[in-house]
Parts: structure tokens; C-alpha cells; sequence
């Protein structure tokens, strides 16, 4: 007597969770709290923010020196207490990224190893693709709520402290993105650095920014019109002064006109005249003149007449991805496909076998969530290392699929982080010959875990693989079953699986290694051993 | 704008000197009850304490650093010197005439009798002199003035008495003795007498047997003296960083500054009181010769004294008006709606059941909560106690600086300390002033952050003498914001701006004064318009040019003001349309509700803080909507009932004098506290029968 259990995706209802997301910026660290309800709706609690020197230590140093590193330290320990008030204590509810100050810093690996080793937070130094993903996913949901926001391409810019983040949308579609290095933090310190007079202190930003401007629109010259949003503190503080009704939520409108006013206003100001008048934490008045000018020059630019300003914020961003709801990541899954399939194209893919495979994997990573056990973001990684595991053809037939790892490695991706598209080229590599092993050169760069996740989708990807030997897609369908130590696949298309069985017989041994299970074809028409 | 030369505002000491004398005419009140007279009258005396240590010790100080700069009213430091010691001369005066030819005799009339020396009969006099051997003698020591050593150091507000002893043969040299009546010592010593209440005073009982510690000698003069000293040194924190020890040192030195007064009593002989205040350094005009016993404040403890209840007001005890069940779970009620409570009226229990049930609560994660003034066995210090040693997050703000209760704080503090609590010692360069607490409960939907607001501090005693209100809320964007508020006091995080509260010393002024204008322009617009406010202590020089402005603009502003108020009312073109008044009554008033018409809206606003420069830039203090329907109505009913006081309230006049506001015409006779107190009682009856009729307690039969 057999039991048989069915496997699917794990649908237990998830609770209230109290997450919290950690930003540690350039010139600040910000931390919001929120709870994640059934529904995977976010509701805020709090937020909070501590001004650090991150940026100045990197931009004027090249490195973050140690006072700054143990304040970061102070602030995080802070931090810490406050997320244990909430009851926050496990490390699943918390994420923590890094942005630009922290990723050029030369010291990087050694100042997370001390946050890590100082308060247990484990930070993600992440890249600007990934910025570029949370921002977007930050922004989606304004971009179908707000009518004018959808008439037209959708122009999203942050100027942030250390770098100017574009994105631009088209028909709901990202069609563009981008992180310019220009920040307003880093010009705040380059013209302390050169101790710039007042006089040609404008001047020298105005050039500094004309030249990012040139580049952004050398890239995006094919937009038309666009419709500006913009992000980030300067412009929400900006906004609060020029429209005292302004209020969370909704974006705003404001002219650029009546922006450049209050914008010429600020710059005529200096730091200790604006911390004065406004009572500005002081990162904040640094940042705030250059920031500003930034965005009516951009502005002008784009020949905008107006802008939006939205009070969504990088961590907006990250809680919607903790959360459960899973309805804009999913809109990120089409954009990643979408960008995987032309990458595909460019290098003549054979599309209906790759899409073939992708879908079975797919399938398999669906059917067997309680066997790996990994988060729904890794099918579509998955699901990209198979539409491109083949595209190493390209160059050679012969190790094709260590050319499919240089040529996926080498590529971007929007929607996926320079790390997460080392692991979807490792799957792509090792979806045939030799298994991974810990000695082959980027395999043995990866942490542990990610090691442990590329073993368990290349494997998955190889069985997907095995189905389709043809190349013609005979089998569209699988069931999977566990059964004992084994797992049995079942098509009901197939009455003779034998040239899949051998197959698959070449290809399950990942898999038994990495699962410890057989797996198993079978025909549903005739059961035959 | 001002009409003449009359500046735009009043000195702020001359306008506090008239809330003092407020005061005392409670004490000269004859339909006051006697023991309450005397305790109005003990308080004008140790207000005026307080305000030589601090305002004229202060003022004293620039004048010696040589500062000329004027005040917002034009007087120079020196000038308001010259004027306060006009004013308080004449305070002091009518003081002791209050006491003299009012309160003393009648007390004797009731039973209450000081015996002077002169009338000791002579078993009394044996009494004393065995008390004074047996309880005086043994501790209290002379000490004797030698020239080369300069005079010894005279402590502070304490009773003292100097000694004059005849010279020595050969020598013209006064030799002189300064005994210090110690603080141990009670200041009434009550004669065994059956049925009525006669004592003496202390000092009298130590000049009566003086000659005992000068065996031998001949004593000559024997006179009680009392100095008070500049206390208002600041405490520089950026060098000391330890706020703790900077605490400490401010502790001691307060005991050898400048002396600021003289109290003496009025037979002095000239060449004792001259040798005083050259050995003090005091200024003429800083004598205060007193034809009664020095520091009235020692009424006060006259006027507790038990048996005499039909000379004490009836009392008022606080009711559960609200109609919080004592016996649910107070966290549910306020899940269900929140509550204002109108203190002294009503009860403050439930704001220590909320402290007290969070402390044993399984579902509550932590409690923050910022202490300023205690109570010396407080109950909610002893729940955040309770709370921390239950494993709940227990973060405390515990304000040092309190003028005068800081060696309380720095003990309570330790000691919540001591039990695993954070204990934050306040921001530096910043008084913490705001009164409020917050507990994180973890709730099946969820976490839920439970709050109390007051504009009273948590010491369940002052709360039955002060009216102030309480809000009990659950509101989750006050939640929101409160979290990230304390955030900031505890140095986690930088301050934000803040949407549904306000806070000094970050936007409370610019809010203030965006809500006051915001007044201003919808008048000019034509849409409704009024401002209503109730505070301590009106000063703030911008604020008071906002409340102008909307005068200006024909907004109706009332104001009850019950201390100091720098704004001048009632001047045509300037502020015609600004009426104040201020109440002194048997209930100290303390709350601060703000509201502004709004066209309608009706926006209603509770403070800790008063509109005065240093509680605006140099307090953490809270300004917190009520959105609450009903609550919103209670606030609206009191103020409205303040400003229809015909029995208790004054009027400020345009030359900053008060004139009591009389019944008359179409106004009748009301006293607010009464009127709140009636109402008070009345609803608590009301919820009381609604409740005995939900719940008709079961009975069993009786047999047969």
C-alpha cells in the first residue's frame, strides 16, 4: 500500500506579520515598520531616521571610516530595540539594503561583516538594478490609481543622495531604467571639497548637472512628452512648503515654474540659514539645494511643464515585497520575461523549445514547492535560467552552456539584481555535463545558500530539460506525485516516453543528489516498468 | 499700531505679580473658607519664593553682567527690578495685613491660637523650656561670627536667627551668633491645652531660651532672619557631559549663590539688620522687614489640620463620569471608544489602570512613558516597575530638570533603572514636558497602540487639586505619530514633520500661529471665525502678534488665562476684539485646550504647553487634536463655562489690571469650578442608575 500525497504550492492563510524595512542610505538610515494583513495589504506603524556620514566618508574618502561605521552601529543597535517593542525578533521580518554609499565604499564586505557581527542585521548591499526594481515596485500601484500617470509615458525620477535613478514607463510597461551617478549629497561634497566661492558654486553645479542631463537624454531621446514623478525627501519637503494642504497619500501636482521659484529661493540660502528657518535635520538642508535644482533642470529638460510629486519611498518598495500580496511583483515577473524573451531573441534562441522548457519548470517548481521549499521570486529566476539556458548556442554548440553563463552574466535584466542574475546564469550553466561543484570559478563565489538554490533549480531545470529531448515539445503537462522516496511524473500526452525516460535517466542526477529522491516518468496510458 | 506709547505688551514679571496677587485676594476672600485662606495665603508666599530664586535672581544676574537689553514691554533689567520690588513691597505688606488683621484673629476666634512669648503662662513657658532642652538644644548649633573668618553660610529659604551678645569687657567689637533652625524641626509646637488648637513658633521657642547656648554671656538681641538666593543658574550641559553628575552639581550649588532677599522680622535693631545685609551683601531695597512670623507657607500646614472641616471647602471627591467599568479590561473600552476625562472632577484612576493593567497585560509588548513631576510613591511608577520586571519593554523618560524635584526624579529614576528599564534622562538643551504614555499591545488583528494624553503630569495627588484633561486613545495615526514622537525624544530617530500631532520645540509655534491666522483670513473671507483658548501663561511675543492680527482681521478671540498673560486686550485697533480672563480658585486651573472655529470645523486641541517662548523653544511639549465627537463637546462645554464665571473670574484690563467680572443684567451668578463640579456629579448619577438598571445584581429569594 502506497500513499500517495499530492503536491502543491503551500497555501496556508498567512497572519498579521510586523515586518520591518532598514535603509541604510547616504546620508541617512531610515527604518519603517509596518504590519502585512491577511490580505498582504501594508499598513504603516512607524518610521524612522538617523542622520550618518556614509556618503561623505565614501565619496570624499573612497572608504567608510571606522567612527562612521560604529555609529552605524549605534543607530542599528537603536533600531534594533525599537523593532523588539513590536515583537519583531526574527530575521525573516527584517530586510536590510544598502545603497550606493555602502556598494562603492572599498571597504564594504568589512563594514557589513561589523554591522552583522555588532547587531545580527544582515544587510544587502544592493545594486542599482535592484534600486531600480524597488523603486518601481514602490511606484507601480500610483501608476494604474492616477489618470495622468497612465495618458501618458510615465517619467519617474529620485534624486537621491548619491545617484539619479530614472525610469520610464510606457503603456504600464518599463521601458527604460537607469541610475546615474550624480547625486545631490555628492555634489553638496564636491563643492565642499573644492571649497567653491558662492559665485561659481552655482555655477559649477548647474555644469555638473547639465552633463548628467545630456547623458540621461542621449539614452532616453526617444520619449515624448512625458509626464514627470518624482520621488525622494527634497521635493516632498518642497512640496509641504509650497502647498500647505499637501497631504500624504495622493501625488500632487506643482508647476515646474512656481517650483523653480522656491527652488531659486533655497539655493540663495546657506546650510545654517536653512536649518534655521526651517528647522531641517541637517543631511536634509544639505542635500535640499541641489536636489532641487536637479529636478527643475530635468524638468526643463523633458520640456515638462509640471510634475508629480509621490511620497513613495525606496521602502515603500521593499514592504510591498514582503508583503504577500504578490499582484505588482507579479507585474515585475511579466517585465523580467518580457526583457529575458528579448535577450533570447538577440542571441536566436530556439524560442518555442526554450518557452517549452521554461513552462514545465514552472510546472515542476509549482508542484514541488514542498520539496524545495523556496520562495515564489526563485520560479521566475528559474524560470529565466530556462528561456536563456540554450542561448550560449550563439557562440558554439560545443560548451554551450558555459557560453549561456557568460552571455546571461554579462547581460541586464530589468527586475533582476546583478547577484540574482549570477544565479540564473549558474542554473543556465549547469543544466547539463558537469555537476556543480564548489571548485568551478563564479559557482564558488556564491554563498552557501545561494550554492544550495542553484543545485535545486538547475536540477528542476534539468528534468524540464530531459522532457523536452525532441525539441518538439511533446509533452506540454506533467503531474507529480510523491511517492516513498520518489517522485513520479505522470503526461497523459505520451504513450511512448521511452526517448524522455533515457533522458531522463542522463539528467536526474542533480536531482537525486540535491532532493535524495528519484524521480520517475511514467505514462499515464499504460503503466509499464 | 498701539494706541499712544503704551507698548505692545505687558512685563511679564509685573504680570505674574498680579496672578500672586490673584491669589491673595482668595486669602483676604471672606467667603472663602478661614483654613483655605490660609493656604492661599501660605501659597503667595512660597510662589514668591520660587519667584525671587528664579525671575528676580535671574534679573539680578543680567543686571550684574551689565545687560541693558529691553523686554518686549521696553524695560530694562534694572527698570523691572525697580518695579518688581515696588510691587512685591506692597504685596508683602498686604500679606501680613491679611494675616495680622484678618486670618489670625479669626483663627483664634475658631480655636486655632499662636501664643507670642509675652503671653506664655508659666506652665507653658516650663513646657517650652523642657521641649527646647530636649528636642532644640541637642541639634541645632550656633555658629559664632569671628571677623577673620567672614560669615559663616546661610542656607537658603531656611529659618535662622541671629544673636547679638554684649562685647566683650575692653572691646567695642558686637559679638554675634547666627543659629540655624533646622529643617528637621516642626514649625509649630503645639501647647498641651485640651480643646483648642494653640501653638507657638519655632524661632519664637529658640529666641525665648537663646541665652542657653551663650551661658554666661549677656544676650542683647535675638531676631529670626530668612535669605533667599539666585537660583537661576543654568546648567551649561556641554560641560558636563554626564546630565546625571550636571544634575547633581546644580543641586549643590544652589546652596551658595547670591542672596536675592532679606527676611526679617520688623524690631530689628538697626545695627543688627546693617551688620546683615553688609555681611550678605543685600541691598536695601532686598530687605523685607515682616511684622509677623517670616514664611507664610507655614499656613499650610495650618490649614490641614484636622477637626476643622466646617473651615475647609465641602469636598469634591472625583467621579466616573466617563462610565469606565473598573472591572472590564480597560484596553477593550478604549478599543470601543475613546475617553476625555475633565480632572479634578472626575477620577484618574483610569489612567493608572492603564499603566498598571499594561504592567501585567500578557499581549503588551512594551510602555513608553515621559515623567516630569510624581508623585513620591507614585502607582504608575511602581507599574512601569511592575512592567519591566514582567518582560515588557519599558522605556522611560524621566525629565531632571523639573525645578525642584530633581533629587526625586534621580532617585525614581535609578530605581526603574535597577528593575531593566530604559530609562532616557531627556534631551539636552530641552525640558521634557510633554505628558504622555504609550502601550504596544499585540492584538489577534494585529498590533494597537494604546495612549493617554494630559496637560497634567502623572501624579495621581496634584490630580485632585488641578484641573486638567486626560485623553485615553487608541487612534491609530495618533499612534503613528506618538511612536515616531517618542522615537525622538529617545535620540532613535531625527525629528519628522508631523501631520496629526504637533510638538515643541520642533513646529508647535508655527503651527500655532498657521491655526491663529488661518482664523484671520477666513474672517476676511467671510467664512466663520473665532478662537477660544485656556492656558497658564500667555508670553510668547510672536504668538501674541498672531492673536493681534486676527484681532485686526475681527476674529473674536477669548482667552482664560489663568497666570501671566504679556498680551494687552481690549485696545482699540490693536485688540479690541480679544477678551481675558483668568480664574483663581479652590482648584488650581492647569489644562490647555485650544480651539478655532475653522469655519465650522471646529478644530479642538489639548497641550501640555503654554504659549510662552521657553515652553516653545525649549520644551518637548505635545499638541493633540481631538477628533472625538463627544470628547470634543465636553472641552467646548467646560471653556464655555469658564468664560460665563461671574463668582471666580477677572477680567484683564487694557492697563493690565484685573477687575472681578460681576453677575448682573442678563448674567447670573456662576462659578465654573462649581458649575463643572454640579455637571460632573450629575452625569456620574446618571451613568451610575443607567448601569444599576443594565445590571440588576441577582438576589436570592429569601425563604418563607
Amino acid at each position: 500500500m502506497t500513499e500517495s500525497i499530492r503536491i502543491g504550492a503551500d497555501t496556508t492563510p498567512v497572519g498579521i506579520r510586523t515586518v520591518a524595512v532598514i535603509d541604510i542610505g547616504s546620508s541617512s538610515i531610515r527604518m519603517a515598520i509596518a504590519q502585512i494583513d491577511g490580505v498582504g495589504c501594508v499598513h504603516p506603524l512607524e518610521s524612522l531616521q538617523r542622520a550618518v556620514k556614509l556618503g561623505e566618508d565614501t565619496w570624499t574618502n573612497g572608504s567608510i571610516g571606522n567612527e562612521t561605521t560604529e555609529e552605524c552601529v549605534r543607530v542599528l543597535l537603536q533600531f534594533r530595540r525599537v523593532l523588539l517593542e513590536y515583537g519583531v525578533t526574527d530575521g525573516d521580518r527584517v530586510r536590510a539594503i544598502a545603497t550606493s554609499a555602502v556598494r562603492e565604499a572599498s571597504n564594504k564586505a568589512a563594514f557589513l561583516d561589523r554591522i552583522y557581527s555588532a547587531t545580527g542585521i544582515d544587510v544587502d548591499a544592493i545594486d542599482e538594478m535592484e534600486v531600480n526594481r524597488l523603486t518601481y515596485l514602490a511606484v507601480m500601484p500610483l501608476l494604474t490609481e492616477v489618470a495622468a500617470l497612465r495618458k501618458k509615458p510615465a517619467l519617474i525620477v529620485e534624486v537621491g543622495a548619491g545617484s539619479t535613478e530614472l525610469l520610464l514607463i510606457e503603456d504600464a510597461v518599463m521601458t527604460y531604467a537607469g541610475t546615474y551617478r550624480l547625486g545631490a549629497l555628492r555634489l553638496y561634497e564636491m563643492l565642499e571639497t573644492h571649497h567653491t566661492s558662492p559665485g561659481s558654486a552655482l555655477h559649477v553645479l548647474i555644469s555638473s548637472i547639465q552633463r548628467m542631463l545630456d547623458e540621461m537624454r542621449r539614452t532616453v531621446h526617444s520619449v515624448d512628452d512625458p509626464q514627470l514623478l518624482v520621488l525622494g525627501g527634497d521635493i516632498r519637503f518642497a512640496l509641504s512648503q509650497m502647498d500647505k494642504e499637501a497631504d500624504r497619500g495622493e501625488p500632487r501636482e506643482v508647476s515646474v515654474k512656481e517650483l523653480e521659484k522656491f527652488s531659486d529661493e533655497i539655493l540663495n540660502y546657506s546650510v545654517d540659514e536653512l536649518l534655521q528657518k526651517y528647522h531641517l535635520p541637517v543631511p536634509d538642508a544639505e542635500t535640499l539645494g541641489p536636489a532641487l535644482l536637479s529636478i527643475v533642470m530635468l524638468a526643463k529638460t523633458f520640456g515638462a511643464k509640471s510634475l508629480y510629486v509621490a511620497t513613495q519611498t525606496l521602502r515603500d518598495g521593499l514592504l510591498i515585497e514582503m508583503s504577500e500580496a504578490r499582484t505588482w511583483e507579479e507585474r515585475i515577473q511579466e517585465q523580467v520575461i518580457k526583457g529575458a524573451m528579448d535577450l533570447g531573441r538577440k542571441y536566436r534562441f530556439d524560442e518555442s523549445h526554450a518557452v517549452h522548457v521554461a513552462s514545465l519548470c514552472a510546472s515542476l517548481f509549482d508542484q514541488l514547492q514542498a520539496v524545495h521549499r523556496l520562495d515564489p521570486r526563485y520560479r521566475t529566476m528559474l524560470y529565466v535560467a530556462a528561456l536563456l539556458h540554450e542561448v550560449g548556442n550563439v557562440i558554439s554548440t560545443r560548451s554551450h552552456h558555459k557560453h549561456s553563463m557568460y552571455l546571461v552574466m554579462n547581460s541586464e535584466l530589468f527586475g533582476l539584481s546583478s547577484r540574482e542574475m549570477k544565479i540564473v546564469a549558474l542554473i543556465a550553466r549547469y543544466h547539463r555535463r558537469a555537476m556543480p561543484r564548489a571548485t568551478h570559478e563564479v559557482y564558488g563565489t556564491l554563498t552557501r545558500d545561494h550554492r544550495i538554490i542553484v543545485n535545486k533549480l538547475a536540477a528542476i531545470l534539468r528534468v524540464a530539460d530531459a522532457l523536452d529531448r525532441a525539441h518538439q515539445q511533446r509533452i506540454s503537462t506533467v503531474q507529480c506525485v510523491l511517492e516513498d522516496e520518489s517522485v513520479i511524473l505522470t503526461s497523459q500526452e505520451l504513450d511512448n516516453p521511452t526517448l524522455e525516460r533515457m533522458a531522463l535517466k542522463d539528467k536526474d542526477d542533480l536531482f537525486q543528489q540535491v532532493y535524495g529522491m528519484r524521480i520517475e516518468l511514467r505514462s499515464h496510458m499504460k503503466v509499464n516498468f | 499700531m498701539s494706541t499712544g506709547d503704551e507698548p505692545r505688551y505687558f512685563n511679564r514679571e509685573l504680570s505674574w505679580l498680579a496672578f500672586n496677587q490673584r491669589v491673595l485676594e482668595e486669602a483676604l476672600d471672606p467667603d472663602v473658607p478661614l483654613l483655605e485662606r490660609l493656604k492661599f495665603l501660605a501659597i503667595t508666599s512660597s510662589n514668591l519664593d520660587e519667584f525671587f530664586m528664579v525671575r528676580v535672581g535671574g534679573l539680578s544676574a543680567l543686571v550684574e553682567a551689565g545687560r541693558r537689553k529691553k523686554d518686549p514691554a521696553g524695560l530694562t533689567p534694572s527698570a523691572q527690578l525697580k518695579k518688581i520690588s515696588r510691587r512685591t513691597h506692597e504685596m508683602v505688606a498686604r500679606q501680613y495685613a491679611c494675616y495680622r488683621d484678618a486670618l489670625e484673629p479669626q483663627c483664634a476666634a475658631h480655636g486655632i491660637t499662636r501664643v507670642s512669648p509675652e503671653e506664655l503662662t508659666k506652665d507653658h513657658h516650663q513646657y517650652l523650656e523642657q521641649f527646647f532642652m530636649e528636642q532644640i538644644y541637642p541639634v541645632v548649633t550656633p555658629m559664632g561670627i569671628h571677623k577673620e573668618q567672614g560669615f559663616p553660610l546661610i542656607k537658603d529659604l531656611s529659618l535662622h536667627v541671629i544673636a547679638r551678645l554684649k562685647p566683650e569687657a575692653g572691646s567695642s567689637d558686637p559679638r554675634i551668633a547666627v543659629i540655624p533652625i533646622e529643617l528637621g524641626l516642626d514649625r509649630v509646637v503645639r501647647l498641651p491645652l485640651p480643646n483648642q488648637y494653640a501653638y507657638v513658633l519655632v524661632e519664637d521657642v529658640v529666641c525665648l531660651f537663646c541665652d542657653r547656648f551663650f551661658a554666661g554671656q549677656t544676650l542683647l538681641e535675638c531676631v529670626p532672619f530668612r535669605i533667599t538666593r539666585n537660583a537661576d543658574l543654568s546648567v551649561r550641559e556641554d560641560e558636563a557631559p554626564d546630565l546625571l553628575a550636571g544634575m547633581q552639581e546644580v543641586l549643590d550649588a544652589r546652596k551658595s549663590s547670591d542672596c536675592v532677599r532679606l527676611e526679617i522680622a520688623e524690631d530689628v535693631t538697626r545695627k543688627t539688620l546693617q551688620l546683615l545685609t553688609r555681611e550678605l551683601g543685600v541691598a536695601d531695597s532686598a530687605v523685607y522687614a515682616v511684622d509677623g512670623p517670616l514664611d507664610l507657607s507655614a499656613c499650610m500646614a495650618l490649614g490641614s489640620l484636622e477637626g476643622f472641616e466646617e473651615l475647609t471647602y465641602e469636598p469634591w471627591p472625583p467621579r466616573n463620569v466617563s462610565g469606565i467599568d473598573p472591572v472590564h479590561s480597560i484596553f477593550d473600552q478604549m478599543k470601543q471608544k475613546p475617553f476625555l476625562l475633565l480632572h479634578p472632577y472626575e477620577e484618574f484612576d483610569p489612567v493608572v489602570r492603564l499603566v498598571e493593567e499594561a504592567a501585567e497585560d500578557e499581549s503588551v509588548i512594551a510602555i513608553k512613558q515621559i515623567l516630569y513631576r510624581t508623585s513620591r510613591r507614585s502607582p504608575i511608577v511602581a507599574a512601569l516597575m511592575n512592567a519591566a520586571r514582567n518582560g515588557k519593554y519599558v522605556t522611560v523618560i524621566v525629565e531632571l530638570k523639573a525645578r525642584f524635584d530633581e533629587a526625586r526624579n534621580i532617585e525614581q529614576a535609578r530605581a526603574l533603572e535597577r528593575e531593566g528599564a530604559q530609562v532616557i534622562y531627556g534631551i539636552r538643551g530641552l525640558k521634557t514636558h510633554a505628558k504622555c504614555c504609550l502601550v504596544l499591545r499585540r492584538e489577534p488583528d494585529g498590533i494597537r497602540r494604546y495612549m493617554h494624553f494630559g496637560t497634567g503630569n502623572y501624579n495621581e495627588s496634584t490630580a485632585r487639586i488641578y484641573s486638567d484633561i486626560s485623553y485615553l486613545t487608541c487612534d491609530e495615526d495618533l499612534g503613528n505619530e506618538t511612536a515616531v514622537f517618542f522615537n525622538t525624544i529617545a535620540g532613535f530617530s531625527e525629528p519628522p514633520r508631523f501631520r496629526v500631532i504637533e510638538a515643541a520645540p520642533l513646529g508647535l509655534r508655527d503651527r500655532l500661529i498657521e491655526l491663529i491666522d488661518g482664523e484671520a483670513v477666513r474672517k476676511k473671507q467671510g467664512q466663520q471665525a473665532s478662537i477660544m483658548a485656556k492656558l497658564n501663561s500667555l508670553v510668547d511675543p510672536a504668538i501674541i502678534d498672531a492673536l493681534y492680527r486676527a484681532s485686526q482681521a475681527g476674529v473674536k478671540v477669548r482667552m482664560n488665562i489663568r497666570g501671566i498673560c504679556c498680551l494687552r486686550p481690549g485696545v482699540p485697533g490693536l485688540s479690541e476684539n480679544i477678551s481675558v480672563t483668568s480664574i483663581v480658585d479652590r482648584f488650581l486651573e492647569h489644562s490647555r485646550i485650544f480651539f478655532f472655529l475653522h469655519g465650522g470645523s471646529e478644530l479642538t486641541f489639548i497641550s501640555s504647553a503654554d504659549w510662552m517662548t521657553r515652553n516653545l523653544d525649549r520644551r518637548i511639549e505635545l499638541l493633540i487634536p481631538i477628533h472625538d465627537r463627544a470628547g470634543k463637546r465636553r472641552l467646548l462645554e467646560s471653556l464655555e463655562t469658564y468664560f460665563k464665571d461671574t463668582v471666580k473670574a477677572r477680567r484683564l484690563l487694557p492697563d493690565g489690571t484685573y477687575e472681578k467680572v460681576r453677575a448682573g443684567g442678563r448674567k447670573k451668578r456662576l462659578r465654573s469650578q462649581e458649575e463643572l463640579y454640579e455637571v460632573a456629579a450629575g452625569r456620574a448619577r446618571r451613568a451610575e442608575s443607567a448601569r444599576q438598571k443594565m445590571f440588576e445584581p441577582h438576589r436570592p429569594q429569601e425563604a418563607g
